[in-house]
């Protein structure tokens, strides 16, 4: 395995990120870890505890459960909860809120732990969880597409935030990962006890912080490895499958950006995958052409259309939900009419992403440079 | 260490003479079906290059590779893109053992960036994110015997009833495009030249085309499997690069004659390979260099 990155001064990203989260205890009384089951922030909360032990103070972990998980996310969680409970507060979150269903136009969005359907709930709700929101219904902030009144899921952490002040919520999130993550992370410096801290973005009264910012991913695991952390079996079933390790992720199992996790759900978690398919509609078909190039994920055109721009009008035309369908006409109705932007907007169509989620990247065809390439040169 | 421009005779030489020096006890190559070599000095086992990623093939060769192991990655560039998922097992395989020779007749299919895939498979991928460049190439050997490739035009004029056929073909085929691939174009275009170079055909001859459409008796296509020892006039060029360099890896041909019109597909695909031609003389340049 490869060594820990190394700072042109001498410093590993591992003594930084400890550095960093010293500077979190001292500067701050109340801290938060978001948790997700996921490799990144389970070093993030190991680290945190850690340091919660040796100062004999006690540190929150927040997982916000949206229901349809991996089984091996929940037991992840549980064994975060229980690594150093004498310094832990369980803030394990299992109330009820909206998940986008991207598999289908019967049921698009998916109300997690809803009140009324406990037989029908892919597990029973935990002891010691929080089963109901801890704000004020009238102080309830809403700010997502998913309709009026209607709360999300990163609404539930804005209002989670909004219960709290001064206090330093950790996320282990990694630069590189993507440059939006790492802009995300760095672009506005926080003045925290009179030192400017780039890791860290201020969000009302409190300040997000990024410890782990600089790691790679295998820094990640080689901290796992050499501190014997358990993680989800899910990384070992997608490193059997012949996954990248860089591409490895256990991500949520339903939303337009991740439904494709669907896909190799039986054979990860077959248990998972039959009470996934009696929670909510169209999981068994999504499993099934979740990787099909002419289905979900919208890379060549059916054969009974002639162009993507006939498909996206025959999809419009056809769309089940009239109550949604005018979000889409808007939308495209602002947008470049060519084949390029046509494709994507199927893709949206197809997803049922009325949310735009999955942005359309409206510009002019390249298809179209190239042909009028070969027009003057052929 | 990487060789360029090697024929299969002295590639067997070159591998006997290496085996002895490091006590070599098994010699996988690992090559395209058609460029294969029959070597028998040592014990060997010739691997085609389909068959790199199967996994019958894989997890033995992984338990098998050991240091007293060489491995021969015999014209093996088949694709551009650098991360393929044949280059992968290939990458598998080299970090068994330290022993490789890595031959290729060309260093490039298109650019300089696919000399690249054979760096890594030298350098245990070591630069496997860097680009092309010259101060890099230091950490591979590299052994060159420089092929000097040219084309020596034709020109053929092609007579009014031809043009007009050809500009009539041009219009309907980009009103048809709809969503079909732009890189058609040219293609289906070029083939309408092929009518002009018919009355240009020398019986005595051998030629190169892209099909045998005009039934013609001493007319070659590319992607054959060998070639007879004779000069070749090509009649057609191929779209893909990469069926070019094969034939010439297959027939050391180097200098060809090309039947050329005035028709503008056909002009545009001669450009086209004077163009290749020059980034290959480039990327020469630089190895030698380096």
């Amino acid at each position: 395995m490869k060594p820990t990155q190394v700072y042109l001064t001498g410093k590993n990203v591992l003594d930084a990120a400890r550095e960093r989260i010293n500077f979190v205890f001292d500067n701050f009384e109340n801290i938060h870890v978001s948790i997700s089951g996921g490799k990144d922030s389970t070093v993030l909360a190991h680290l945190a505890l850690i340091e919660a032990r040796n100062r004999n103070r006690k540190i929150g972990l927040f997982f916000i459960d949206e229901e349809v998980v991996y089984q091996s996310t929940v037991d992840q969680i549980e064994y975060l909860m229980s690594l150093y409970p004498e310094n832990t507060n369980r803030l394990w979150l299992q109330i009820p809120f909206h998940l986008t269903n991207a598999t289908s136009f019967d049921e698009s969005q998916l109300v997690c732990w809803e009140p009324g359907k406990h037989k029908q709930w892919m597990r029973s709700k935990g002891k010691g969880n929080i089963l109901a929101a801890p704000w004020a219904k009238e102080d309830e902030v809403i700010h997502s597409s998913k309709g009026e009144g209607i709360l999300g899921f990163y609404d539930v952490i804005e209002n989670w935030e909004r219960c709290y002040e001064n206090t330093a919520f950790l996320i282990g999130l990694r630069g590189t990962e993507s440059p939006n993550r790492w802009r995300t992370m760095v672009k506005n410096p926080v003045n925290i006890g009179g030192e400017n801290v780039y890791w860290a973005t201020r969000k009302g009264k409190n300040v997000s912080m990024y410890p782990i910012y600089d790691w790679n991913f295998h820094d990640i695991w080689k901290y796992i490895g050499d501190q014997a952390l358990k993680y989800s079996k899910i990384y070992d079933n997608q490193f059997m499958k012949g996954m990248p390790i860089n591409e490895m992720r256990v991500s949520s199992l339903i939303h337009e950006k991740s439904f494709k996790s669907l896909c190799d759900l039986p054979e990860f978690e077959p248990k998972t995958f039959e009470k996934l398919c009696s929670r909510i509609k169209g999981m068994s078909f999504a499993q099934e052409t979740g990787k099909d190039a002419k289905m979900f994920k919208v890379r060549k055109l059916p054969k009974n259309f002639k162009s993507w721009i006939a498909y996206r009008d025959f999809l419009l035309e056809t769309y089940a939900d009239a109550e949604k369908k005018h979000r889409f006409v808007n939308r495209f109705a602002k947008q470049l009419v060519n084949e390029f932007v046509a494709r994507q907007q199927c893709r949206q169509l197809v997803l049922n992403d009325y949310e735009n989620n999955l942005p359309v990247d409206n510009k002019p065809d390249p298809r179209e440079a190239l042909i009028k390439y070969y027009m003057e040169n052929i | 260490m990487i060789y360029l421009g090697i024929e299969n005779l002295k590639k067997q030489g070159i591998i006997e003479r290496y085996c002895l020096a490091n006590n070599i006890i098994k010699v996988v190559i690992l090559t395209p079906e058609k460029f294969a070599f029959k070597y028998d000095k040592t014990i060997s086992e010739t691997v085609y290059y389909p068959q790199i990623i199967e996994y019958k093939f894989f997890y033995r060769l992984l338990q098998e590779i050991s240091q007293g192991t060489l491995i021969i990655i015999n014209e093996c560039l088949r694709t551009q893109n650098r991360h393929d998922l044949t280059y992968n097992c290939i990458r598998h395989y080299l970090t068994q053992t330290k022993h490789k020779i890595i031959f290729q007749y060309l260093p490039i299919i298109d650019t300089p960036q696919d000399f690249m895939t054979l760096f890594d498979f030298d350098t245990q991928s070591r630069w496997k994110r860097e680009k092309f460049d010259i101060d890099l190439l230091q950490e591979s050997e590299i052994v060159i015997s420089k092929r000097d490739i040219a084309f020596n035009f034709i020109e053929i004029t092609a007579d009014d009833k031809l043009k007009s056929s050809y500009q009539a073909k041009k219009q309907k085929l980009f009103a048809e495009i709809g969503i079909k691939d732009p890189h058609t174009l040219p293609r289906n275009l070029y083939l309408i030249a092929g009518k002009a170079k018919l009355g240009h055909i020398d019986p005595s001859k051998q030629y190169l085309g892209r099909n045998n459409r005009f039934k013609i008796e001493a007319m070659h296509k590319y992607k054959q499997d060998d070639y007879p020892e004779t000069p070749f006039t090509v009649f057609e060029l191929p779209h893909n690069f990469i069926d070019y360099t094969d034939f010439l890896a297959l027939s050391a041909q180097d200098e060809v004659d090309v039947l050329a019109t005035d028709i503008k597909a056909d002009q545009w695909y001669c450009k086209r390979y004077q163009e290749w031609k020059e980034r290959l003389d480039e990327t020469y340049t630089s190895l030698f260099n380096r």
